[in-house]
């Protein structure tokens, strides 16, 4: 009777944790493809993208994002289009009294909030953005600056953006009007704001051709409808290319890389959130992967499969116990059809329990998932009637899954064997041995995925960099002058807190550049301070650092890396020139800088070149601070700029940190990998478990004979386990090959990648053999050390 | 003198009463004996059997088989000690059905540690011995009752024991069937091998040379 307690909990706990994880699962996607849904048109809203094209004529990237023209003109031409709406993200630095910070928003046409459904507390979503100076504000951003909803037609000082050039007055801050609160924006939104400023576009600016090619906003259109989204994209086409091509003349004697005009069409607006070609950025956020959601999903069926699997073969390996019942069943009269209703019957039962007990497994997980995933679901999300319909139709059909196959046999067995005891299972058991294997490959396929996940991962981090990371601060500030750095660097410095201070660039900037006879080569350049290189411990292969004894240095002097070298193909760098046609400055290789990881791992080391140029603005500083300093160090750094700079917003952050920000994605698969891995193994365990307390139980008879003949304890355990072994190490070989495929393939994505060896592979064999080991042996011990006389009774 | 049981008790308490399995057993055994152990269902005769087949513990009472106080052994000496000495014949035979005649004849020389090349000689040994050198690579399942036993006392037989435990070894046979094991029985006695058997049959406790009659847990 226990017994049989800890077979059904067995089952359906395995059960439960197998529907848990595909609730779960099914509330991720359901999450994930209601994106963007909520709003009223979101039919007939669309984006407009592009497919580029290589100099070769070869389709290149495809371009999401557009420019000031598509909008306006599209619509101009195309009776099919009924609006657009450009919009933008961007930031600014807000003040209130002495405090300044810096907010993100979005920039957009007026009418964002007629195309797009959001509700506003306050305001006319018509008029909203018509004026210049006006300022639509979340309900959160609301309660935080003004403590009340009611913040219509209170006043917020934004930094003007001709003041960002000027970089100077205290005066550049302008008043703007708020003249609508939004409700926050749901959680499976691409859109979602704090601020939204009226776009301001220079009128010149429209009437310019070459802002068909100037992309940095996205453009969508909301179209009529019964509109052909077809017809439109031939439309925007034409249009496209009448409009544009003589300008593309020009860019492409320039040059080069415009003779194939760009192939304009639609994107559905739904089908942005998931789509992994087309980017999700420029003022729109949440961009996912559908690989997420296919790998979720395949290890959530999994899961569900190995915890079917085991109600399987539980219940056909009990079959032997009950096979009485049956046969007396059978005797009084029951019917076939009768016993595989009372079957099925039971597992629906069972599986009714396992569901129960999934919702509060569910609620337990869910922090998890949120975390993992970074979204914000909740139980109720789950209540929803399609996908109650949904549930039910799992339900029933893990049911039956479950439970049919076990139905069939039990009701197959003819009552005198049973009866006499004459009864033996079909020795051999194929399907449930197969269906050990399956659970236990998959299982250690898992097991060999978190391993290799963490053996990257531990890589990526603890890779050397090719320079120093520690003890470096990076601080914000736009348009930094060499002065301010030095006013900052004596400030600081002379503290102790702090060595050394130096500056760079904002962000990174690619460009290119024509290199000797001629060759172009594209790469990231660097504006930097001239005791940068020394800062970071950077390794110079060739010639010198930039140096005050030169003054050519600053305008005519870079440093380039070993990567850039190659590229160019010189023998000797140093002297060699770089040649920027465009704007017909040179400049001279005076050093060459060792390779070194100034971009994550993940991307592979390009050609990189430094410059001084004082013209160029700085936009980072990087501040070396003394090691087991960083608390005093970071007052010091805050006081400094607060003092020097009181109307920039200050936010500081170090540079270990950063990098490893770069493999959060990395991070998170470990997780996802690694949770699903244990519960694969421990499903598979609490199956294994059970059919070797069946096992166990089937042959006692034959146990104490053998012990009576003199077996000892280890010969039983040996004996009963052996079998079950043999399956996994037969699953091992299964998994093994498939994983190194699957990891081999994974690992290519990384140009920096560890060694697949046989190591990982050998550890994550006896991992799985020693827990299936263990698993058996719990069983295998009892039945070794019990006495043989109970079960050699004559009956 | 092979064994000797001084006293001994056996019991079980259910709802806090003391049911007796075995009181106050006295009995001495000389090697060369056949005793056959006779009484009603449930006096106590196959617990009696495995006590003396170390099989089962007692309560209370000293055991001595071959000079060695069994009462005193641990589990594991004691296992050694008849695995050594006793050879079990069953009433249901006890073979492995998933074995052939000859692996379960072989199987306590495994577990005896005895080499590959002397097992396969005893193995034979036995077989030729027993007249079922034809069956050898047969299953149990495709033997008859009676050559299933004989199977059975084969593999009691072969690890050379000094004594017999034979719980009601005819149970399962047809009377002709019967009376080949006794006979068997009662040569290999005559062999100097010591026998203890179960039985509910007058007729077959005539084989031995003394009958000891049980009632309820007692010797009568």
């Amino acid at each position: 009777m226990t017994q049989n307690k800890v077979h059904s909990s067995i089952n359906v706990l395995g059960l439960s944790i197998g529907l848990a994880s595909v609730m779960l699962i099914i509330l991720y996607i359901k999450d994930e493809v209601s994106y963007d849904r909520f709003h009223k048109e979101v039919g007939a809203i669309h984006r407009i993208v592009s497919q580029q094209y290589n100099e070769g004529g070869l389709p290149e990237n495809k371009e999401s994002i557009t420019g000031y023209l598509q909008g306006p003109r599209f619509m101009a031409g195309i009776p099919e289009i009924e609006q657009y709406v450009r919009l933008h993200g961007d930031r600014v630095d807000v003040k209130t009294g002495t405090e300044v910070f810096s907010q993100e928003l979005l920039r957009s046409d007026p009418n964002f909030f007629s195309m797009f459904s959001f509700p506003l507390i306050h305001g006319n979503p018509e008029t909203c953005l018509g004026n210049p100076n006006s300022v639509v504000i979340s309900e959160d951003f609301a309660l935080r600056q003004f403590g009340s909803l009611d913040a219509v037609g209170k006043t917020l000082m934004l930094k003007g953006r001709e003041s960002f050039a000027a970089n100077t007055a205290t005066e550049s801050f302008e008043p703007h009007t708020v003249t609508a609160v939004a409700k926050r924006s749901p959680e499976n939104s691409s859109i979602k704001f704090d601020m939204v400023l009226p776009l301001e576009v220079p009128q010149e600016a429209l009437g310019n051709d070459y802002n068909w090619f100037n992309f940095f906003l996205n453009t969508f259109v909301s179209l009529q409808p019964g509109a052909n989204v077809a017809t439109v994209d031939e439309k925007m086409q034409q249009l496209y290319v009448s409009q544009s091509s003589e300008v593309a003349k020009i860019l492409n004697a320039q040059y080069g890389g415009y003779d194939i005009p760009a192939t304009y069409y639609l994107q559905p607006f739904t089908d942005m959130h998931l789509n992994a070609e087309l980017s999700v950025g420029n003022g729109l956020s949440d961009a996912s992967s559908p690989t997420y959601s296919y790998v979720l999903s395949a290890i959530a069926v999994f899961i569900l499969l190995i915890a079917c699997i085991n109600f399987i073969n539980l219940a056909v390996a009990r079959s032997v116990r009950r096979s009485r019942e049956i046969g007396i069943r059978k005797v009084v009269g029951g019917k076939r059809k009768q016993l595989i209703l009372q079957f099925l019957g039971e597992s629906l039962l069972l599986c009714l329990i396992a569901f129960a007990l999934a919702i509060p497994l569910v609620q337990m997980a869910l922090p998890l998932l949120n975390e993992l995933s970074n979204k914000a679901l909740a139980l109720s999300y789950l209540f929803d009637a399609r996908l109650v319909l949904g549930y039910v139709a799992l339900f029933v059909s893990t049911g039956f899954l479950a439970g049919f196959y076990p139905a069939l046999i039990l009701s197959k067995f003819k009552p005198v064997d049973t009866l006499y005891n004459r009864f033996v299972l079909s020795g051999k058991n194929r399907l449930q041995k197969s269906l050990v294997v399956l659970q236990f490959a998959l299982a250690s396929f898992l097991i060999i995925g978190t391993l290799v996940i963490n053996r990257q991962f531990d890589y990526l981090i603890s890779q050397e960099l090719g320079y120093d990371d520690s003890n470096l601060v990076l601080v914000e500030k736009q348009g930094l002058t060499r002065e301010e750095l030095a006013l900052f660097r004596d400030r600081l410095v002379s503290g102790g807190n702090i060595l050394e201070v130096e500056g760079k660039s904002g962000g990174s900037w690619v460009t290119v550049a024509k290199v000797g006879t001629g060759k172009q080569i594209q790469f990231v350049q660097e504006t930097v301070s001239q005791g940068y290189a020394p800062l970071l411990d950077l390794s110079m292969s060739a010639g010198r650092n930039f140096s005050m004894d030169h003054p050519s240095d600053a305008t005519q002097g870079v440093l380039v890396n070993e990567a850039f070298v190659r590229e160019a193909g010189w023998e000797d760098p140093i002297g060699q020139t770089v040649d920027y046609w465009y704007n017909q400055t040179k400049f001279t290789v005076i050093g060459v800088v060792k390779d070194y990881h100034y971009d994550s791992l993940l991307q592979k080391i390009g050609p990189q070149l430094f410059t001084m140029k004082p013209t160029d603005g700085l936009g980072m500083m990087y501040v070396k601070i003394a090691s087991g300093r960083a608390t005093a160090a970071l007052g010091d750094i805050e006081g400094a700029f607060k003092e020097l700079f009181p109307i920039q917003p200050y936010s500081y952050d170090f540079l270990q940190d950063r990098n490893l920000k770069n493999y959060e994605t990395e991070a998170k698969w470990k997780q996802i990998v690694m949770l699903s891995a244990l519960l694969t193994i421990f499903i598979s365990c609490i199956g294994l478990f059970a059919l070797s307390m069946l096992a166990a139980e089937k042959r006692t008879k034959e146990i104490g004979v053998r012990k009576v003949l003199g077996a000892s304890a280890r010969n039983v355990v040996t004996l009963l386990s052996r079998d079950f072994i043999a399956l996994v190490i037969f699953s091992l070989l299964l998994s093994i090959p498939m994983a190194w495929f699957v990891a081999g393939r994974w690992l290519q994505n990384y140009p920096y990648r560890i060694h697949l060896g046989w190591q990982i592979f050998a550890w994550a064999a006896l991992l799985v053999l020693l827990i299936a080991l263990s698993t058996v042996c719990f069983q295998a011990i009892r039945a070794a050390l019990a006495k043989p006389v109970k079960s050699l009774r004559t009956e | 003198m092979l064994l000797q049981l001084d006293n001994i008790f056996k019991w079980v308490t259910i709802g806090g009463q003391r049911i007796f399995l075995l009181k106050d057993i006295n009995l001495q055994v000389e090697e060369g004996e056949f005793i056959s152990i006779m009484g009603p269902s449930g006096s106590g005769k196959s617990t009696l059997l495995n006590v003396i087949g170390m099989l089962d513990s007692f309560d209370e009472g000293q055991y001595h088989f071959m000079g060695e106080s069994v009462h005193n052994l641990k589990e594991k000496h004691r296992a050694n000690l008849y695995k050594a000495y006793i050879g079990f014949v069953f009433q249901s035979y006890h073979l492995l059905d998933e074995l052939t005649v000859k692996e379960n004849l072989e199987m306590p020389l495994i577990y005896k540690n005895i080499k590959g090349s002397e097992r396969k000689a005893l193995v034979a040994d036995m077989l030729d011995r027993f007249n079922i050198v034809g069956k050898k690579d047969l299953f149990p399942g495709q033997l008859s009752g009676g050559q299933q036993q004989l199977v059975g006392i084969a593999r009691a037989l072969i690890s050379n024991p000094k004594l017999i435990l034979a719980d009601e070894p005819t149970g399962n046979l047809n009377s002709k069937q019967g009376e080949e094991i006794m006979e068997l029985f009662k040569a290999l006695n005559r062999e100097g091998v010591t026998i203890i058997q179960v039985t509910h049959s007058e007729q077959n406790a005539q084989y031995g040379s003394r009958v000891i009659e049980l009632l309820d847990g007692r010797m009568v």
